[in-house]
């Protein structure tokens, strides 16, 4: 059941109206029975593997000791690995269960910190099973931490019409971003996509633009929409994205990009990495050769190559995956590793940092760099990635031919004049709006009436309507 | 207060939308469009000779030459995709709409138009189309079975609202790429590297029974009006034209004409070399090059038929 299509709201309206009309004690319930609903709908018959991981994650770690939380990873990398990477394993290709990146993490999560004695156990199944099938965020996250999560979901939720207001008009802002932003760029890019030898260089830095507006647009409206569903129920989802594309650095942008995932990624993988037996044997190995390296640098090395090949091949069983995740690594290595020299160069040009012209040139540096890492991810293959940077490098020329040649992406040359000025209005209305939030949090959040009347007007004639699948459910 | 607010919120986004739609369906065809369409087309007064086809005619007439041979009285009239159910409704909104003299109709003899869905090829059909003409294109489509609530959707809502929006920014650059409806670009060919391995595959083309019907029912509609008319065949590059498939919807296009004893001009009719790769800038449309040669050797065959 997709996020942006009727079915959805009349199941929400139906949903909200049992919500806060059922007893206190059994509004919990309700969402339970709603999560189940919303994945047999999507996905009846794969909901045996969410319940087999809910049930003996749950049972397990009744008893957190480690060789229960070993049989947990064990249960839930298991399914998740023979899904997700079922071609490369030589069997056939199997459709995965909805959501079953998202909700792994979060069993995996919940198992860790249960080992770990942040949390106690769930005693109760279904409050449990609540917490993993929460449907709002169950097929494309945010990736829910149990304790920040769980008493949210117990809690009684009285009716209250500001959260209703509220989360309708994030829901507004999910849908725009997704049927007019996302919607709008998609066929651009997957006619180039489709065929990089074809366009010249122009036409791959365009669209290579474009998708990652597409990206954050598909993604983070999203989130809108899921924060907004759970506003609407008196819950406060994480939020996943804090105006990336407006970072100064890399490590910066990770902390604003997919930030559930990344915090998950610090708490479960790279933290214990960091402070392993192993970890600090092979820091004290390169101490040897990098003599002049400061030891606590030596000690994120390896942590950080284990994090990004994860965090590449969690995204599929692709060989463009496993480059991104290298090529993070890399930056991420470079960007530790040379902070000192940096530091030092800075102080010696007088770099001035509060400069606007300086804080500029470090987003679009950083922007730039996060659009080669995309290059990578987006392309079919490996091959396909190397010939779209030889081309933009060899091929690139800015006159009226290749301006026009530009164009032929948006379809015949009738429409493409009014989609690339429609298209280009959209986009820098969304960067003005980021600015403006990045500046002062609280700018554009007077006259929502306003902004609420242009967004609808804006959906309903200009949105797209086939858009209903997001990107990262995929996932 | 604010329930109130958020009320009027939805009745005044409501009422945008309507009027946008309501203005877009009903008054799109009076758009002051220049250089192209029905209504500049109308415009223009008696015509001698009114084009009426798909993307082949717009690339393939050379409106300049045509001028000159038709004392400026010629027009083109070309939707991308144009199918042969959509021509018959765009050539009764003409005559609906006009009062003026045609002296012939030249319609296209695209074989391949047999095997097209019944659609919205372009937005600009949709532009065009008055009311009632929307109304029965959509008609059609839904009786061929091509659609369904989101198509509809696009039809009626969405399709021609990014023109709309944008008209007094788009419409004048628009308006330098055509002259009487034809193209003016000085399109040129790829090469013949790239027209001889271009890979297509039409051998699973299926006709359909609407696009049948609707050759007759533009014969039908032109002889109740008493109008001159032809079908005549463009020529493609001989990889397509030389196709099997290519022609043998070619041979029941012809089919249907010769049955209803509807006068035609075919490609091998008129002396151009569908081989020379230089005259295409793809499978099925000409370069500036091959447009001029085309069309010097059409006006030649269109004016001996007058004089006979």
């Amino acid at each position: 059941m997709s996020l942006v299509s009727l079915p959805f709201y009349i199941f929400m309206c139906v949903l909200l109206l049992l919500y806060y009309r059922v007893r206190q004690k059994d509004q919990w319930k309700v969402l339970l029975l709603a999560g189940l609903f919303f994945y047999v709908w999507s996905d009846p018959f794969m909901i045996i593997f969410l319940l087999i991981s809910v049930f003996a994650t749950w049972k397990l770690m009744l008893n957190p000791v480690k060789s229960h939380f070993i049989w947990v990873l064990v249960i839930n990398l298991g399914i998740l690995i023979a899904f997700k990477y079922s071609v490369n394993l030589g069997v056939k290709d199997l459709a995965a269960p909805l959501g079953i990146s998202y909700y792994t993490f979060m069993t995996i999560g919940y198992a860790h910190d249960c080992y770990d004695k942040k949390i106690e156990p769930q005693r109760d199944l279904f409050r449990y099973a609540l917490f993993v099938s929460f449907f709002p965020q169950m097929t494309q996250g945010p990736i829910g931490v149990y304790q920040e999560m769980m008493p949210q979901l117990e809690e009684y939720h009285g009716f209250d019409p500001d959260n209703i207001k509220k989360g309708a008009y994030r829901i507004l802002i999910g849908i725009f971003k997704k049927m007019v932003i996302a919607g709008r760029v998609a066929y651009y890019i997957d006619t180039v996509y489709s065929d990089p030898e074809g366009f010249p260089g122009l036409t791959l830095i365009i669209a290579t633009f474009f998708y990652l507006i597409e990206l954050y647009a598909d993604f983070s409206g999203y989130m809108d929409i899921v924060c907004g569903i759970s506003k609407m129920m008196g819950i406060n989802l994480k939020e996943n994205f804090k105006r990336p594309y407006l970072s100064k650095n890399i490590p910066e942008y990770w902390t604003r990009w997919h930030i559930s995932l990344n915090e998950w990624y610090k708490t479960h993988l790279f933290m214990p990495c960091v402070t392993s037996g192993f970890n600090r044997n092979f820091a004290k190995g390169l101490a040897k050769v990098f003599r002049k390296a400061k030891k606590g640098t030596l000690r994120l090395i390896l942590p950080t190559i284990i994090v990004w090949i994860t965090t590449g091949i969690w995204h599929g069983a692709r060989l463009s995956y496993l480059g991104w995740g290298v090529y993070f690594a890399i930056v991420m290595l470079l960007s530790f590793t040379t902070q000192s020299y940096v530091k030092k160069l800075n102080e010696k040009i007088h770099w001035n940092k509060d400069n606007v012209f300086v804080k500029v040139f470090q987003v679009v540096r950083t922007f730039v760099i996060v659009g080669i890492g995309e290059v990578i991810f987006r392309s079919e293959s490996f091959s396909d990635a190397v010939a779209i940077f030889r081309k933009i490098v060899t091929d690139t020329r800015i006159n009226a031919s290749s301006i026009a040649q530009a164009m032929t992406p948006f379809g015949n040359g009738n429409q493409a004049a009014a989609s690339v000025l429609i298209l280009s209005v959209l986009i820098l209305a969304q960067l003005i709006i980021e600015i403006a939030k990045e500046r002062d949090e609280k700018a554009f959040t007077g006259h929502r009436y306003i902004y609420a009347l242009a967004m609808m007007v804006t959906i309903v004639l200009f949105g797209v309507s086939g858009a209903s699948n997001f990107m990262y459910q995929t996932f | 207060m604010t329930m109130k607010k958020t009320v009027l919120t939805i009745v005044a986004a409501f009422a945008l939308i309507c009027a946008a739609v309501a203005f877009k369906n009903a008054y799109s065809c009076e758009m002051p469009i220049k250089n192209r369409g029905i209504r500049d087309a109308i415009n223009a007064g008696d015509l001698k000779t009114v084009f009426l086809g798909s993307s082949t005619f717009r690339a393939n007439i050379d409106m300049p030459m045509m001028d000159e041979a038709y004392d400026g009285k010629v027009y083109d009239i070309s939707y991308g995709g144009n199918e042969l159910v959509a021509t018959v409704i765009q050539y009764e909104e003409i005559r609906k709409r006009s009062d003026h003299e045609y002296g012939l109709f030249v319609f296209e003899l695209g074989p391949m138009m047999l095997t097209q869905d019944v659609s919205l090829s372009d937005s600009r059909v949709i532009w065009d189309l008055s009311w009632e003409g929307k109304r029965e294109l959509w008609k059609r489509m839904k009786e061929s079975g091509n659609t369904d609530a989101s198509m509809m959707y696009e039809y009626f809502v969405t399709s021609g609202m990014d023109d709309l929006i944008t008209f007094p920014v788009t419409e004048p650059f628009y308006s330098t790429r055509y002259y009487k409806g034809a193209k003016t670009d000085e399109t040129v060919s790829p090469g013949k590297d790239v027209l001889e391995n271009e890979k297509f595959d039409i051998s699973r083309e299926e006709y359909v029974d609407a696009q049948i019907r609707a050759v007759s029912d533009i014969i039908k509609a032109c002889r109740g009006d008493g109008q001159d008319f032809i079908f005549v065949e463009s020529p493609c590059y001989h990889r397509l034209q030389e196709d099997e498939k290519y022609k043998e919807c070619r041979e029941r296009y012809l089919a249907i004409l010769k049955e209803n004893d509807a006068p035609f001009i075919l490609a091998q009719d008129v002396s151009f070399d569908s081989g020379n790769a230089e005259y295409f800038e793809d499978m099925n449309h000409m370069s500036a090059k091959g447009r001029k040669e085309y069309t010097k050797e059409l006006i030649r065959v269109l004016k001996e038929r007058e004089d006979h």
